[in-house]
């Protein structure tokens, strides 16, 4: 990757990828991802990292527990303020 | 109801709500906004256990601690509720009784920020590191290979070794995918704080799993991009 076009896509890649990018940035960044494949690829793979460590960080709640939750939300309705 | 915030419950509970209070005005001009219904708590909040469960799971480390956190937050929402408006983020309003709760009750670390040590660790740390090889179809080959490769447990461990400040915005935002708005708001700190923590955060957090993707062969020896 080399370039100032290179540099300011980079520069605004993770703003790009939490889609907190404005709207003139957005078609200026995928314009540059359109000629560019070395900058293409590396925003590829950020993003597919991005969903891996979604997926790989979200865990399945005991069923144990949320029958717990439950009661203890049931006791405190019950329960006056 | 107007500024009854202030003494509401979330506020005793030492949960602040300025900022939370989004008044609609009516055709009238006046100020009106409708306060949810604590009847309506369970069916409302408990579509959000999983990820609530999630990030707390991160935040203490272990299933007891979470358990209890979790608990503690759904107990604290449900006595708050009234003071909820319906209409606004609920996930984010739990999120902030979350964090909240765990930073007064769970955090051992000290209340200053920590650091990162992040030496020379660069932007697209993990990509740059991952090949070197001739053709691109090669890289592609070591990057799947990575991604793949990195298990549940790295990436949780790569999460829970980053210092507190760094990583309950990284799991706001790359667990539950909320903006930097709504993370300041959740955190209590500037957008522009977020924003560098969470660019820290994610940096060091690459060179954790580059190490885990070292430490199971996934990457071929003294493999990095030019």
């Amino acid at each position: 990757m080399s370039g100032r076009e290179c540099d300011d896509a980079l520069t605004n890649l993770y703003q790009y990828l939490d889609r907190e990018i404005e709207i003139t940035s957005v078609e200026q960044i995928r314009a540059h991802l359109d000629d560019c494949s070395g900058c293409l690829r590396s925003f590829d793979f950020e993003s597919r990292l991005r969903i891996v460590v979604r997926e790989r960080l979200s865990e399945e709640v005991p069923f144990e527990f949320i029958e717990r939750l439950r009661e203890a939300l049931a006791r405190e309705s019950s329960t006056p303020l | 109801m107007i500024g009854q915030g202030f003494d509401s419950p979330l506020r005793l509970a030492g949960i602040g709500t300025s900022g939370w209070r989004l008044f609609r005005i009516s055709l009238s001009g006046r100020y009106r906004a409708v306060m949810a219904d604590q009847a309506d708590f369970e069916r409302d909040a408990m579509q959000f256990t999983r990820q609530l469960y999630s990030a707390a799971m991160r935040m203490t480390r272990n299933p007891s601690d979470a358990e209890d956190l979790v608990q503690e937050t759904y107990l604290k929402a449900y006595r708050a509720y009234h003071t909820f408006e319906e209409g606004t983020n609920l996930k984010a309003w739990l999120y902030r009784i979350l964090t909240n709760t765990y930073i007064n009750k769970y955090r051992k670390e000290a209340r200053r920020p920590s650091e990162v040590d992040l030496g020379s660790v660069e932007d697209l740390y993990l990509y740059r590191r991952i090949g070197s090889e001739e053709s691109a179809e090669a890289a592609r080959t070591t990057e799947d290979r990575v991604l793949d490769g990195l298990v549940e447990s790295d990436i949780k461990k790569a999460v829970e070794d980053l210092p507190e400040n760094f990583r309950l915005p990284v799991l706001l935002a790359d667990l539950e995918g909320f903006s930097y708005k709504e993370i300041a708001e959740i955190l209590d700190v500037p957008i522009g704080t977020v924003m560098s923590r969470l660019h820290r955060g994610r940096k060091a957090m690459q060179k954790s799993l580059w190490e885990f993707a070292v430490k199971r062969g996934l990457v071929p020896e003294g493999a990095e991009r030019p």
